[in-house]
C-alpha cells in the first residue's frame, strides 16, 4: 500500500479511510443541499427578469424611495391625551426599510454593548453584598421567550406602563410621560432581548485577562478608568466586539419586535418585517423582489460577521496569555463605585429582567390593563394541557425538536471531528466556514430559500410549500432548525473535542484499532457531557426557534410549531396573549430544566444563548 | 522481536524538512535511543515507526517485512506516549486490555496476561482503579503494561520519564531497562537528556536538524564524538574554535589565542577546526605526554563532590574539573594557572556550522 496524495490532500490523512471520509463528507454535501443549493436557488430568482440574468429586482429596490430615502417624519412628538396630558410619543424617523433596518442593528448594537459591558465589569471585578442574588438575576434576561417578553417591553414603555409609573409618577424624572413605539420600540425591545449575549462574552473576556497584566500596569502607575482604558477594555474589545456582531445580526434577522409594534408603520419598515408579511399575507411570496431584498439581507448580515472574524483572528489577545487558570481580580467598590452599583446598574438589572418577570404576571392574570396586572388565575397555565390546539403545537414542536437534535449531534459531532482531528486536510477550511456560516444567514432568509427551493425541486408533493393544505413542513422546520442552530452545537462539541488530546485516540490506532473503534469508543465516551449539553441546549433552541416556524411553520395549523401558535394568539384578539404567556412560562420552564441539568452534568456554566 | 531498518526517510511538513534523509538500523532486542536537542526529528522518526505519520519517502522494514505505509493498527509497534494516553474513562484493567479485546482473544486469557503485564509493572491489585486515582509514575507503568500485554515486535517509548520528578525518573529508568532484559525485547527510546541516553542504551543515534550525526555506544558517543555537534550536546565540554597549521602525517599542530599545540591526531582535509577537550580530563599538575597552556583563572565554582575552574587564555574560557580540594587549594582568581592534557584526550574536529 501507498500513501495516497489526495486523500491526504481531501481528508488530512495519508491512507483512504471511510470514517474520516464520511465525517467530511456527510457535513458537507448536508450543508451543500440545505443550505447553499436553497440559497443559490433564491440567487437564481433574484437575479432573472424576463427569462434573462438581471439586475432588475436589485436597482427596483435600491433606487425606490421605500426601501431608501431621506429621513422624513418627527423623531419624537409630544401630544396632547384626550385628558388634556400631554406625553412624548418617540418612534424614530424612516429611513426607508433597508436603512431603517441597518440603523436599528447599529443602535441595538450600541445599546447592548455598553450596557453587557457595564455589568460585565461590575459582575467581573467586584465583590459586594448581593452579588450572588444578582449572579442570578442575570440568568433571566437569558430565557427565550418568543414575541411575549417584548409584549411585556411594549407595556412597560405605555403611559400607565411601568417605567412612567416609576420615573414620572414616583420619581418625577420624566418632565413628561414618555411612550415608545416604531423603530425606537424595536430598538429598545431587542437591547433589552440581546443584551445577555454581549454580557457574557465581555464577562467571559474579562474572567480570562491575565491578572499580571492588570497588575504589571498597576505597579508602573496607571489606576481606575486609566487601567481600564488602556489596558482591560482593549484587551476584552475582541470578545465584546464578537457579541456584540452577534448582536447585530440577532437585530437584522428578529421578528418578534417588529411583529409585536406592527401597529406602527414605521416598526414595519424593517428588512425582515416585509419578508414576513409577504408570507402571512400569502401571495407575493414567491416575488423575485422579495428574493433580491432577501439577498440585500443575507449580504449584510455576512459583511458584519466575515468583517468581525477578522477583525478577531487579527487580535487574539486572549490566546497570548499562558493559558492556566488564576484567580481573577475582584475588589470591593469604594465610594462612587459602590454608589454607581446600587443606584444605577442594580435598578437596570431590574428593569431588564422585568419583561420575563412580566410575562410569568401575565400568563397568571385575569387582565391587565394598568401599571400592574389584575386578578390571579391558574386558567391560562390550564389551557396548556386542556386545550388540543395547545397541546397538539406543543406535541409538533417536541417531535420537530427530537428529531433535529439527532441531526444537530450527527452534523456536529462528525464536522467538528473532521475539521479538528484532520488538520492537514484542504477540505477542512471549507467545512469549518460552511458550518460556522449559518450564524451569519437570517433564519428569514432561510425561509425563504427554502420556500423557493422546495417549490421548484419538489413541487405538487407535501414538501412543496406553495401546496398549501398539502404542505407538511416537519422535514423543512427539521431541516431548518439543525443548519440554524448547527454552528451553536459545533463550536461547543469541538470545545470538547480539543480538550481530549489526540494521543489517547492514537494509542488506540496504535494497539490495533480502527478509526470508528477509536471514535465510538474513546472519544466519543471523553466527550459525552459536552455531546448531552450540546443535545439539550439545541433542544430548547429548536423549541423557541422564530423565523422558520412562523412562516413555513404556519402555513397549515395542524402542523404549527409552537411559535407559529404564539405569534397567531399575539397577533389576534384581546386577551389570548395571557395563553401566549402561558406558552412563554412553559418554554421558560423548559429551559430552565435544560439548563440546570446540562450545567449540573457537564459541571460547566453554560448558559443559553437567547436567540431564536 | 525483530530488527528495524529506516532506509532514507525523508518527511516535510509543509515548507520545513523534519528528516532529511535518515538510515537506521536498530538490532533485535536492543535498547536503542533517539537523542537530540527538541525539534531535531527524533519524535517525528519514533511517529514514523510507529506508523502514525507517514514519510514522503524511504523505506522501513521490520525484519524482512516492509512496513512503510502500514497502518499503525496492523503494525504491532506500540508507542507509549510522553503524556501516557490513558483512557480516563476506562479502569486500570480496562486500559491494559484494550489491545487484547480488539485482538479478540477469551475473557480467560484476556485476565490471564493483563495479570502478567501488571505483575510485570509491579501494579497487580490496582485493576479498578481510574488513571486518574493513580500517581505520574504509577501511570507510566500502565501506559507501558498496556504497550506490553500485546506483545509488540517492537517498543516505542516517547521521552517515557519526561512528566516525572526526579528521583522517580532514576527509579522508572532502571525499570524500564530491567523489563526491556526480562523480555529481550526491541526498544526505541526518545529523549533529550543525554545522561538518561547514555545510562540506559545499548546504542544511541544523536540526532540534529532531521539528520543522524552519528550512532554508536554511549562510550563510543561520549569518547569519540565524530562531530562538533555531538561533542558539544554530550555533557559541558570545552569546544574551542582553532586552526590547523601544521601537518605532519596524521599528527598536526593548531592553534588557538596564540597558543600552539602540537602532536594531535587529526586527518580530516578542513584547516578550520574545534578542539574538544572533556573538563574532566584537565588536569592541573604536569603529567606524562600532555600538551599545556598557561592563562589566568577566572572563577572557581564549587559544586560538592567536584570543584569547575574557568580558566582564561586570551578571549576563551577553558573549563577544568577536578574532584579534589587540594588541586585548586591554592588557586584564586586572576591568579596564573596552567592547564595540563594528554594528547589521547584531545579531539580535533572540523568545525561545522551549528
Amino acid at each position: 500500500m501507498k500513501v495516497s496524495k489526495w486523500s491526504e490532500n481531501l481528508f488530512g490523512t495519508p491512507i483512504f479511510d471511510p470514517v474520516v471520509t464520511a465525517s467530511f463528507m456527510f457535513p458537507l454535501l448536508y450543508l451543500v443541499a440545505f443550505l447553499i443549493i436553497p440559497v443559490l436557488t433564491m440567487l437564481a430568482v433574484a437575479f432573472e427578469y424576463n427569462g434573462h440574468f438581471s439586475f432588475h429586482w436589485f436597482t427596483s429596490i435600491l433606487t425606490s424611495n421605500y426601501y431608501i430615502s431621506k429621513p422624513t417624519g418627527e423623531f419624537y412628538r409630544l401630544i396632547t391625551m384626550p385628558n388634556g396630558e400631554q406625553i412624548y410619543y418617540v418612534q424614530g424617523v424612516d429611513f426607508g426599510v433597508i436603512i431603517n433596518s441597518l440603523l436599528v442593528s447599529i443602535s441595538v448594537m450600541i445599546l447592548t454593548t455598553i450596557l453587557g459591558t457595564v455589568f460585565a465589569f461590575v459582575m467581573a471585578r467586584y465583590d459586594f453584598p448581593g452579588k450572588n442574588i444578582v449572579r442570578i438575576l442575570l440568568f433571566v434576561p437569558l430565557l427565550v421567550t418568543p414575541f411575549v417578553n417584548v409584549f411585556i417591553v411594549k407595556k412597560m414603555f405605555l403611559p400607565n406602563g411601568l417605567i412612567n409609573w416609576l420615573f414620572f409618577d414616583i420619581l418625577h424624572i420624566f418632565p413628561h410621560r414618555i411612550v415608545i413605539d416604531g423603530l425606537v420600540g424595536v430598538i429598545i425591545a431587542q437591547t433589552m432581548t440581546y443584551y445577555p449575549i454581549v454580557y457574557l462574552n465581555a464577562y467571559a473576556s474579562f474572567i480570562n485577562i491575565d491578572p499580571t497584566l492588570e497588575e504589571q500596569a498597576e505597579n508602573l502607575g496607571s489606576s481606575s478608568f486609566h487601567l481600564f482604558r488602556t489596558v482591560t477594555f482593549p484587551l476584552a474589545l475582541p470578545g465584546i466586539a464578537a457579541g456584540a456582531t452577534l448582536v447585530g445580526i440577532f437585530s437584522l434577522e428578529d421578528l418578534a419586535a417588529p411583529i409585536v409594534f406592527q401597529g406602527n408603520a414605521l416598526a414595519r419598515k424593517l428588512m425582515s418585517f416585509q419578508i414576513y408579511s409577504a408570507f402571512t399575507s400569502g401571495f407575493n411570496v414567491g416575488s423575485p423582489q422579495l428574493a433580491a431584498l432577501a439577498l440585500i439581507m443575507l449580504t449584510i448580515a455576512i459583511l458584519m460577521f466575515l468583517g468581525i472574524r477578522k477583525y478577531v483572528s487579527l487580535r487574539q489577545y486572549a490566546m497570548l496569555s499562558k493559558g492556566g487558570r488564576w484567580k481573577p481580580r475582584v475588589a470591593k467598590p469604594k465610594g462612587w463605585q459602590a454608589i454607581l452599583i446600587y443606584l444605577v446598574v442594580l435598578p437596570m438589572l431590574l428593569i431588564s429582567i422585568f419583561p420575563q418577570v412580566g410575562v410569568v404576571l401575565l400568563a397568571f392574570s385575569e387582565s391587565w390593563s394598568g401599571t400592574w396586572p389584575q386578578g390571579f388565575t391558574t386558567a391560562h397555565i390550564q389551557s396548556i394541557i386542556t386545550q388540543p390546539d395547545i397541546e397538539r403545537v406543543i406535541m409538533n414542536s417536541v417531535m420537530y425538536s427530537t428529531a433535529a437534535i439527532i441531526v444537530i449531534l450527527l452534523l456536529s459531532l462528525t464536522a467538528s471531528y473532521a475539521s479538528s482531528r484532520f488538520k492537514k486536510s484542504k477540505l477542512g477550511p471549507v467545512l469549518d466556514s460552511l458550518s460556522t456560516i449559518p450564524i451569519a444567514v437570517p433564519g428569514i432568509v432561510i425561509a425563504m430559500s427554502y420556500f423557493f427551493f422546495f417549490a421548484k425541486v419538489f413541487p405538487d408533493t407535501p414538501l412543496d410549500p406553495t401546496n398549501l393544505l398539502g404542505f407538511n413542513p416537519a422535514m423543512i422546520l427539521v431541516l431548518a432548525y439543525s443548519i440554524r442552530r448547527l454552528p451553536f452545537a459545533a463550536r461547543s462539541i469541538s470545545a470538547g473535542i480539543q480538550q481530549v488530546h489526540v494521543s489517547l485516540e492514537e494509542a488506540a490506532l496504535n494497539l490495533g484499532a480502527g478509526r470508528w473503534k477509536a471514535l465510538t469508543g474513546i472519544l466519543m465516551p471523553l466527550i459525552l457531557l459536552n455531546l448531552l449539553g450540546g443535545a439539550m441546549l439545541s433542544f430548547v433552541y429548536c423549541m423557541s426557534e422564530t423565523s422558520v416556524g412562523i412562516t413555513l411553520g404556519s402555513i397549515n395549523p395542524e402542523y404549527y410549531p409552537i411559535t407559529a401558535r404564539m405569534v397567531e394568539l399575539m397577533t389576534s384578539a384581546v386577551g389570548s396573549a395571557n395563553l401566549a404567556a402561558a406558552l412563554g412560562v412553559f418554554l421558560m420552564t423548559v429551559q430552565i430544566i435544560a439548563i440546570v441539568l446540562a450545567n449540573v452534568i457537564t459541571k460547566q456554566r453554560y448558559s443559553f444563548i437567547g436567540l431564536t | 522481536m525483530v530488527d528495524v531498518k529506516l532506509e532514507n526517510i525523508v518527511k516535510t511538513f509543509g515548507e520545513t524538512v523534519a528528516l532529511k534523509g535518515i538510515d537506521l538500523h536498530i538490532k533485535a532486542g536492543e535498547l536503542f535511543t533517539l537523542l537530540g536537542p527538541s525539534g531535531c526529528g527524533k519524535s517525528t522518526t519514533l511517529r514514523i515507526i510507529a506508523g502514525l505519520d507517514f514519510p514522503d519517502s524511504g523505506t522501513i522494514y521490520f525484519g524482512d517485512e516492509e512496513v512503510t505505509y502500514l497502518p499503525s493498527s496492523k503494525r504491532g509497534a506500540v508507542l507509549v506516549f510522553q503524556n501516557y494516553a490513558l483512557w480516563p474513562h476506562m479502569t486500570v484493567f480496562d486500559n491494559v486490555a484494550y489491545g487484547l479485546k480488539l485482538k479478540k482473544l477469551s475473557k480467560d486469557e484476556i485476565r490471564k496476561k493483563v495479570e502478567w503485564a501488571l505483575e510485570l509493572v509491579k501494579l497487580k491489585g490496582f485493576e479498578d482503579r481510574y488513571p486518574t486515582q493513580l500517581s505520574g509514575g504509577q501511570q507510566q507503568r500502565v501506559a507501558i503494561a498496556r504497550a506490553l500485554v500485546v506483545e509488540p515486535k517492537v517498543l516505542l517509548l516517547d521521552e517515557p520519564l519526561s512528566n516525572l520528578d526526579a528521583k522517580l525518573r532514576l527509579e522508572m529508568r532502571s525499570e524500564i531497562r530491567r523489563i526491556q532484559r526480562e523480555l529481550g525485547i526491541t526498544v526505541i527510546y526518545v529523549t533529550h537528556d543525554q545522561e538518561e541516553a547514555m545510562a540506559i542504551s545499548d546504542r544511541i543515534a544523536v540526532m540534529n536538524v532531521g539528520t543522524v550525526e552519528q550512532v554508536g555506544t554511549p562510550k563510543e558517543i561520549y569518547e569519540s564524538p565524530r562531530t562538533e555537534f555531538v561533542a558539544s550536546f554530550m555533557g559541558k565540554t570545552n569546544v574551542i574554535p582553532a586552526r590547523v597549521v601544521e601537518r605532519n602525517g596524521d599528527r598536526v599542530s593548531v592553534e588557538f589565542e596564540g597558543i600552539r599545540l602540537d602532536g594531535l591526531h587529526y586527518t580530516d582535509k578542513s584547516d578550520d577546526v574545534v578542539i574538544v577537550i572533556r573538563p574532566e580530563r584537565i588536569q592541573l599538575k604536569p603529567v606524562e605526554n600532555a600538551v599545556s597552556f598557561t592563562g589566568t583563572v577566572d572563577l572557581i565554582e564549587y559544586y560538592g563532590f567536584f570543584i569547575e575552574v574557568v580558566g582564561l587564555f586570551g578571549d576563551t574560557r577553558i573549563i577544568a574539573r577536578t574532584i579534589s580540594d587540594r588541586e585548586v587549594a591554592g588557586l584564586r582568581p586572576l591568579q596564573e594557572v596552567t592547564f595540563y592534557v594528554e594528547r589521547d584526550d584531545i579531539i580535533i574536529l572540523p568545525r561545522q556550522q551549528l
